[in-house]
């Protein structure tokens, strides 16, 4: 089938960016990823994209699909297209790096504030390691109409993995801060997109019903 | 941040939840009803210009098609109102599993509202 694979373009020293659009004729049930993979190859070399798995795991493909943010690699392009057009942007809230990957350092930066993280490390060995869900994509920034305005938020995902990786109560003092869970206003597009099932949104609110209600130490 | 990209993120709305809806909803009401609080300070503070200018400015919101702009702003208040008692429910992390119920709840209670008021502007005058 016949699809029109609309891309935002942007490249440094660009003044505003430009959508260039692609014909592709492809499987409805072709993920979006393979189909960005066979524009770079046979149409456009200097498409610039973020990849790796290819199955839901890393986050690294993480875009705006026609106006919703999703994994382009578990995103069929049949499943998304309207009247057989395709938009794609870079994930918002990012600095844009070029055309479709961005600069996730924003969110990454966050998770050295946040202690304990993941790993609990006991004289010097990680004594203790939470497998937590979260994919670190960058998706529920994007989604969230407050990390997209309000630059020093930590983030849907930093502040449910920094609750979930405690171990007895206590949170990190910097969650219970203005950038922290006070932040949110509940519009909870973060756990609605969130590829994972992580539910960043559900757990913001019950750290703060903690804090209200004092089941909570702040640290 | 420029103050267009501010907008389009709280504003943006189509392929989104009804509960991101319902946060630019309410957003926008607010904002409204700010610019229209500005506007009646506005209009009320005429009185110092004397009784004909401050009874030339009642004579416009007391005209028949100022009923379309008070059902407008009974909207943006009846929207803003029930939606900030849900949000303020919601976001002390109360009843959050079940929050889509009462986000359903809480536009039935504002059409309802906005029903019930819209009969009263234009019944009794």
């Amino acid at each position: 089938m016949k699809y029109r694979v609309v891309v935002r373009r942007c490249k440094e020293g660009w003044g505003k960016p430009e959508y260039k659009s692609y014909e592709v004729d492809v499987d409805p049930d072709t993920s979006v990823l393979d189909v960005v993979e066979k524009i770079s190859l046979e149409m456009d070399r200097a498409l610039v994209f973020e990849h790796a798995c290819h199955h839901g795991v890393c986050g690294a493909c993480g875009m705006v699909i026609n106006g919703v943010e999703r994994l382009a690699c578990v995103t069929k392009i049949g499943g998304v297209a309207r009247n057989g057009i395709v938009v794609l942007e870079p994930l918002r809230g990012f600095r844009v790096i070029s055309d479709l990957a961005v600069d996730k350092s924003r969110m990454f930066k966050q998770y050295a504030l946040v202690k304990p993280g993941t790993h609990e490390k006991v004289n010097g060995v990680v004594g203790i390691e939470k497998l937590l869900d979260c994919l670190e994509c960058g998706i529920c920034y994007s989604a969230c109409p407050i990390a997209n305005t309000f630059e020093e938020y930590l983030g849907p995902s930093v502040i449910a993995m920094s609750y979930r990786s405690t171990i007895d109560g206590k949170i990190p003092a910097i969650i219970d801060t203005r950038k922290g869970v006070w932040a949110c206003h509940a519009s909870f597009e973060c756990s609605a997109r969130c590829p994972a099932d992580f539910k960043p949104g559900e757990t913001i609110m019950k750290i703060r019903k903690g804090l209200l209600f004092g089941k909570l130490e702040v640290v | 941040m420029r103050m267009g990209y501010v907008i389009r993120s709280w504003f943006k709305v189509r392929g989104r939840g009804l509960e991101q809806v319902s946060f630019a909803a309410r957003r926008l009401a607010g904002i409204i009803m700010a610019l229209y609080f500005l506007v009646h300070v506005i209009d009320i503070s005429t009185v110092v210009l004397g009784k004909e200018v401050y009874d030339a400015f009642l004579e416009v919101f007391t005209s028949p098609s100022a009923i379309v702009v008070d059902l407008f702003l009974w909207a943006a208040l009846v929207i803003h109102g029930v939606l900030g008692v849900y949000s303020l429910v919601i976001e002390m992390g109360i009843m959050v599993e079940k929050r889509k119920m009462l986000l359903a709840l809480s536009w039935f209670i504002i059409v309802l509202f906005f029903l019930v008021g819209a009969w009263v502007i234009m019944n009794v005058s």
